[in-house]
């Protein structure tokens, strides 16, 4: 039995409420996608803002209704067994308002326990090992409000095992992190899924997060999928000659958007003005880049082939950056 | 489950000292204005006026009792509207609904929740009222009006889901429910007597629960018996499983409404 199911599900948001006898436009945010997790997986949406990520996420945790298609969580359909489904998966939404902030980091966790029907003889222990699991135990009588961004997050990853789910959604859970705080984060999910056996799936829109963290990896953009497989096989898609960085200032990004070649910036540093590029572009391509690149008044700093990566799978996918 | 609900939000409320002491005082405050202004216009404590028309002639045990189960008729109302959006606006309405208990189990622990608690400020406000104005209460008489108060309260917290639903899905319903609470205020003759409003004010305000228990409590202090209020008191019982009917499908209807366009926050 797969752990998550998703076939040709669709989801369409009205432009205003659908009143009775109102007419509504509806605005297509996910169109038609399929998928399989396995048990034990830990499976990544990588796609920009608005790629219908957060759609897929709240649908297949029964918190949506989709327009269209089928999704299943445990062989349980998520439009007839919501209930069921509930009990037996956690979600990490994305933000970190997720939390009672005027409640103590115990007191959130006895809340969630009581709602989520945790045995009363197995409540206490349970929140004990947690919060000592992402390291709040010391601050457990702490008001949430008191807690940093990271602090945050951990308890939320805590609230999300307290009824010791087994799938576990996480919704861009590292977003706004601290890098200290993303790389516990990181570590502990890959644990949760190679040390307790647990089905996960997340979202997110850094590149390195999905390759480092994700067994398989489904990109995702305008709402549909355009490439699944390993980071491995996901990074096959693109030859190693092809891939090439660029380091340039006095670049106009609306110049660029223009582009016929496959290019997308990838950083850029506001107290140099130096811009990183990432191409996809043969050997014939190069200099026709590099002078079109000129024309526009550019100063190209540096050429370098490079070993690709997954943001330069997606721009030969859609010919583009994640962040354009 | 409820009762989860009901301890995180006393935790949350009576965390905060200073809010629970300044939520009497506001009780307090708006009771004297009303009072003071009644008997100014009445001319003094005592009204011959309104004593023929409700059967109780002292003023400001007439509006006391009338303002203390307002404020608590209202506060299932208040929990569903401010409540919910306060949920939508921390961002965990949603965390909530994830979980596999009921939405309207959820819900209504949180109207039971603010109910207890403005109960609780209003002892507060009732017991400085009865003093301040010398209104004799005895135990007896509180225990003897507690069903009629407990039936308009059941019958409002079944009403409220309609709000619960409509913030699910208008998100910022809060002045819509205002001019209803206030509405409530002036139909239920809460602060003067019915008889001086037209007729068709009158039927109108049979539809209140708070217009029956609020005369069925008058007529107990005023020496009566529920075979006083027969007539009161069985509108009451037929109201609760109306405003329980009416307010579930409604409910039910905007959750359905709310899972297409998600829950989501501000």
């Amino acid at each position: 039995m797969w752990a998550v199911e998703a076939e040709d599900l669709r989801k369409s948001y009205p432009k205003k409420i659908p009143l009775p006898f109102r007419r509504v436009e509806w605005v297509e945010a996910v169109r038609g996608i399929s998928f399989r997790v396995r048990r034990g997986e830990l499976f990544g949406l990588l796609g920009p803002n608005g790629a219908g990520k957060t759609t897929t996420i709240k649908m297949l945790t029964t918190l949506l209704e989709p327009s269209g298609g089928t999704a299943r969580i445990l062989g349980l359909d998520v439009r007839r067994n919501a209930r069921e489904i509930r009990r037996r998966i956690n979600l990490v939404a994305e933000g970190e308002r997720t939390l009672y902030w005027r409640l103590s980091a115990y007191e959130n966790l006895k809340y969630f326990a009581r709602i989520y029907y945790v045995p009363k003889d197995e409540e206490r222990e349970r929140i004990e090992r947690l919060l000592k699991l992402v390291g709040l135990w010391e601050r457990r009588n702490d008001l949430v409000m008191n807690f940093s961004r990271g602090m945050k997050q951990r308890l939320a990853i805590a609230k999300a095992l307290i009824n010791d789910p087994e799938v576990l959604f996480l919704d861009e859970p590292t977003l706004g992190l601290d890098v200290q705080s993303a790389i516990f984060v990181r570590e502990f999910i890959r644990r949760l899924v190679d040390e307790d056996g647990k089905t996960v799936l997340l979202t997110t829109h850094y590149m390195a997060e999905a390759e480092r963290l994700c067994d398989r990896i489904a990109i995702i953009d305008h709402g549909k999928i355009i490439a699944l497989d390993t980071p491995k096989g996901l990074k096959k898609l693109v030859r190693e000659e092809e891939t090439i960085e660029i380091r340039a200032k006095n670049i106009e990004p609306e110049k660029m958007s223009s582009s016929p070649f496959k290019m997308a910036v990838i950083e850029r540093n506001p107290e140099t003005g130096v811009l990183r590029l990432r191409a996809q572009v043969d050997e014939e391509e190069l200099p026709k880049l590099v002078e079109w690149l000129v024309r526009r008044g550019v100063k190209v700093l540096s050429v370098e082939r490079r070993e690709p990566t997954l943001e330069d799978v997606f721009i030969k996918l859609t010919g583009r950056g994640l962040r354009d | 489950m409820i009762l989860a609900v009901v301890e995180k939000e006393f935790r949350m409320f009576f965390r905060y000292p200073l809010r629970v002491i300044s939520s009497i005082l506001v009780g307090i405050v708006f009771l004297l204005q009303f009072v003071y202004f009644g008997q100014a216009v009445l001319g003094g404590r005592y009204s011959a006026l309104l004593e023929a028309s409700t059967g109780m002639g002292d003023y400001p045990t007439y509006a006391l009792i009338g303002y203390v189960l307002w404020w608590v008729s209202v506060s299932p109302m208040e929990a569903y509207v401010w409540g919910v959006r306060r949920e939508l606006q921390r961002g965990t309405f949603e965390t909530n609904v994830l979980s596999p208990s009921r939405l309207t189990g959820l819900l209504f622990g949180l109207a039971l929740s603010w109910l207890l608690m403005d109960s609780a400020l209003m002892a507060v406000v009732f017991a400085l009222g009865a003093a301040l104005f010398d209104i004799p209460v005895t135990i007896p008489l509180l225990l003897k009006s507690l069903p009629a108060i407990i039936a308009s309260l059941v019958a409002f917290l079944g009403f409220g889901f309609i709000f619960a639903g409509l913030v699910m899905l208008l998100k910022n319903i809060g002045p819509f429910a205002q001019i209803f609470e206030f509405a409530m205020l002036f139909l239920s003759g809460v602060f003067f007597p019915l008889a001086v409003m037209p007729d068709w004010v009158i039927s109108l305000s049979k539809l209140f629960p708070l217009t029956h228990s609020v005369n069925i409590v008058r007529t107990l202090f005023a020496g009566g018996g529920y075979s006083d209020v027969g007539s009161s008191l069985l509108w009451l019982l037929a109201l609760i499983p109306l405003y329980w009917g009416i307010g579930y499908l409604l409910f039910r209807w905007a959750e359905r409404t709310t899972r297409v366009i998600g829950y989501g926050g501000y």
